[in-house]
């Protein structure tokens, strides 16, 4: 079985991590009617610790090598590890899948119980059957378009920019930065995605190595690095400079540009797309410092905080507007 | 062993229920795996989202049909032509020719986790894990039947051997259900035992592996009262009955062990060393159990009678297991009517 391990080392881990955690968790606390999503997770969790040691070990002698800002690695930045590692190996995507498992059932239930049975991309294209590959970078480009628009949108509503600002607020960016988002922005996130999934199918999830690729151009792109992938290779794949535009203290809130995770071509046909700044100082004026600088409670809460001030905001104006016009 | 004459693209199309003439068929991409004389296992790779077909003399994978994302179980159709195999994720059911192991079609299905046929082949039952619901229907046609809202999370299903009943075990409580075919109505919902898996008719009564709990419930089928708990390992699974009727076995999943009794007095007579998430079994003309490694991407097959496995590599998360040859399918009568 050793040979085994080098055949397969994701799987052999995720095995080893089932049998010898994940399942006496599941046992001991009355969980087994989950040992199926336990593998799941077991494999998301070694994906996902693969993900952190590949950028981390191609990232650091990046931001050694050729830094945009040279400062001494502050605080802030150990709080985008937490971050990182509780939305890639953690427990975030188990909360994620507990909380919206019932609205999964309930939903994916009404539709096909009035006869429309969820399809997926190979239902719609047949063709495409039989091709996993071509198939899994269709589903990476229509969840790219889609996340274009999530994120775009995130800025374009201030009550939702309330929470988005908690990954603008990092002045001091680096590839840790990538995850560094408030809770209820990552919940809005998987039902936006939960949406898509119910009108194209989950795409396939047996390329751990794509799913890497993937995770590490969006980590590579906020790296503290002064990165640019040329004139075409720019307006192919998401470079650090490009994103590092949208992280610049002048594109915080409503007025930003480069919205594009992997893919920057949304920007360039929907006109959001500015390849000209250099390598701007980054961070949110408008966020207050925990925000920017607390640490992981503090900065949800403040993101809270942001959201209350928001929404009251707009309630107490909208009483005031109607009362003048009274 | 006797196998049918190659068939005609005609004659292939005959062979398929009704049902799949709505449905897309395969392209030749997916239907050229050769004819071998040995039998053919089939692997349903949960995680890698294929099929595996092998051939079952040399042990090794001839040919890999992809399906949409997510294949589990499966069912034989009551003539014994066609492989019904779910893909629970991709809402996609497939099927499959279990002679030439080669894909046939596919068509749109909720969520078919576990799916099996009323031995009088009268029922297609599907138990929908991901959206608490049961399904009947009319096997060829496919026509729903009835729908059953059952939370949570069934899973899997055994008839009564008149065809009058199905149980389903609820994982995602403690409980039973029981169906009446005839009157297309629920009968009872009883506790079993914590996260109930496997579920098996035998000689009257309805075996109940106990996968939150380290025994087997032995169930009266009339009103869902526990009778009796054999004892297993922990997270005890699956059931199967082997073709002589003389040993059931049950796959450990925390214990990481198999344990045989004697299908007569349900005593305990040995328990196996199989670790690596051990769940659909099949057993082969030779004596020997083929069984899926859930969590170690390999195919085991064990000798029970030495208790020495051995083990080659499949894809990821294997489930669901078929072999063409078994002679469990050859007698049809052993009441083998969990599928894992
Ligand atoms: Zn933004
Ligand atoms: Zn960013």
């Amino acid at each position: 079985m050793l040979r085994y391990f080098f055949q397969d080392p994701f799987n052999a881990l995720a095995g080893w991590l089932q049998s010898h955690l994940v399942l006496p968790i599941l046992y001991a606390t009355g969980g087994m009617r989950w040992e199926d999503i336990g593998f799941g997770w077991s494999l998301f969790a070694v994906y996902g610790l693969a993900q952190v040691l590949v950028t981390f070990a191609v990232c650091l002698p990046l931001e050694q090598l050729a830094p945009v800002e040279r400062r001494p690695l502050g605080r802030e930045v150990l709080t985008d590890v937490f971050y990182t590692l509780l939305s890639r190996v953690g427990l975030l995507p188990i909360v994620t899948f507990v909380l919206f498992y019932q609205v999964q059932v309930t939903v994916t239930g009404f539709f096909v119980d009035r006869g429309w049975i969820p399809p997926t991309l190979e239902t719609l294209l047949p063709g495409l059957l039989g091709h996993p590959v071509a198939t899994f970078f269709l589903y990476a480009v229509i969840l790219d378009f889609a996340d274009y628009w999530r994120h775009r949108l995130s800025h374009r509503f201030d009550w939702w920019y309330a929470l988005h600002a908690v990954h603008h607020a990092q002045r001091q960016m680096t590839f840790w930065s990538d995850d560094r988002n408030h809770l209820l922005d990552d919940f809005l996130s998987a039902l936006w995605f939960g949406a898509i999934a119910l009108a194209i199918g989950i795409p396939p999830f047996q390329f751990p190595l794509l799913v890497l690729l993937l995770r590490f151009v969006e980590s590579l792109s906020h790296a503290n690095a002064r990165v640019s992938f040329g004139w075409l290779g720019e307006r192919l794949v998401v470079s650090p400079r490009f994103h590092r535009a949208h992280h610049g203290v002048p594109a915080a809130g409503r007025q930003s540009c480069n919205y594009g995770g992997v893919l920057p071509w949304w920007d360039m046909i929907f006109g959001t797309a500015d390849f000209s700044s250099r390598y701007a100082p980054t961070g949110d004026p408008t966020a207050e410092e925990a925000m920017a600088s607390g640490s992981y409670p503090a900065q949800q809460w403040a993101g809270v905080r942001r959201l209350g001030r928001t929404l009251l905001g707009r309630k107490l104006l909208g009483q005031g507007s109607a009362g003048y016009s009274r | 062993m006797s196998r049918p004459p190659l068939p005609t693209r005609r004659t292939l199309l005959a062979t398929v229920p009704a049902a799949l003439a709505a449905t897309s068929l395969a392209t030749s991409a997916s239907a050229a795996a050769p004819i071998v004389g040995g039998g053919l296992a089939f692997v349903m790779n949960s995680a890698a989202a294929n099929i595996g077909v092998i051939d079952m003399a040399r042990e090794r994978e001839i040919a890999r049909l992809p399906v949409f994302r997510q294949p589990h179980h499966w069912a034989l159709a009551p003539d014994g032509r066609t492989l019904l195999v779910g893909d629970a994720a991709g809402n996609g059911l497939f099927f499959l020719d279990p002679a030439r192991g080669t894909m046939l079609g596919h068509r749109p299905f909720p969520d078919p986790y576990q799916l099996w046929f009323s031995p009088d082949g009268r029922f297609l039952v599907t138990a929908a894990l991901r959206l608490n619901r049961v399904y009947v229907w009319q096997p060829g046609t496919l026509r729903l039947l009835k729908r059953f809202d059952i939370a949570s999370m069934p899973s899997h299903i055994a008839f009564a051997p008149d065809s009058s009943m199905v149980y389903l075990s609820l994982q995602g409580t403690d409980r039973l259900a029981a169906i009446d075919l005839g009157a297309l109505a629920l009968r009872w919902v009883a506790p079993v035992g914590p996260a109930p898996a496997g579920v098996m008719w035998h000689r009257g009564q309805l075996l109940v592996g106990i996968m939150g709990s380290d025994y087997v419930s032995v169930v009266d089928p009339a009103d869902g009262r526990v009778r009796e708990r054999l004892p297993a390992g922990k997270g005890a699974h699956a059931l199967f009955l082997d073709p002589e009727e003389r040993r059931i076995y049950v796959g450990n999943r925390i214990a990481g062990t198999i344990t045989a009794y004697d299908a007569a007095s349900l005593a305990r007579v040995r328990t196996y060393d199989r670790p690596g998430g051990a769940d659909c079994m099949g057993f082969a003309p030779d004596g020997r159990i083929w069984m899926t490694l859930r969590w170690a991407a390999h195919v085991a097959i064990l000798d029970p009678a030495s208790g020495r496995s051995t083990t080659f590599p499949v894809g990821r998360s294997p489930h669901g297991l078929f072999l063409s040859n078994s002679p469990t399918l050859a007698s049809r009568q052993g009441q083998m009517l969990n599928s894992a």
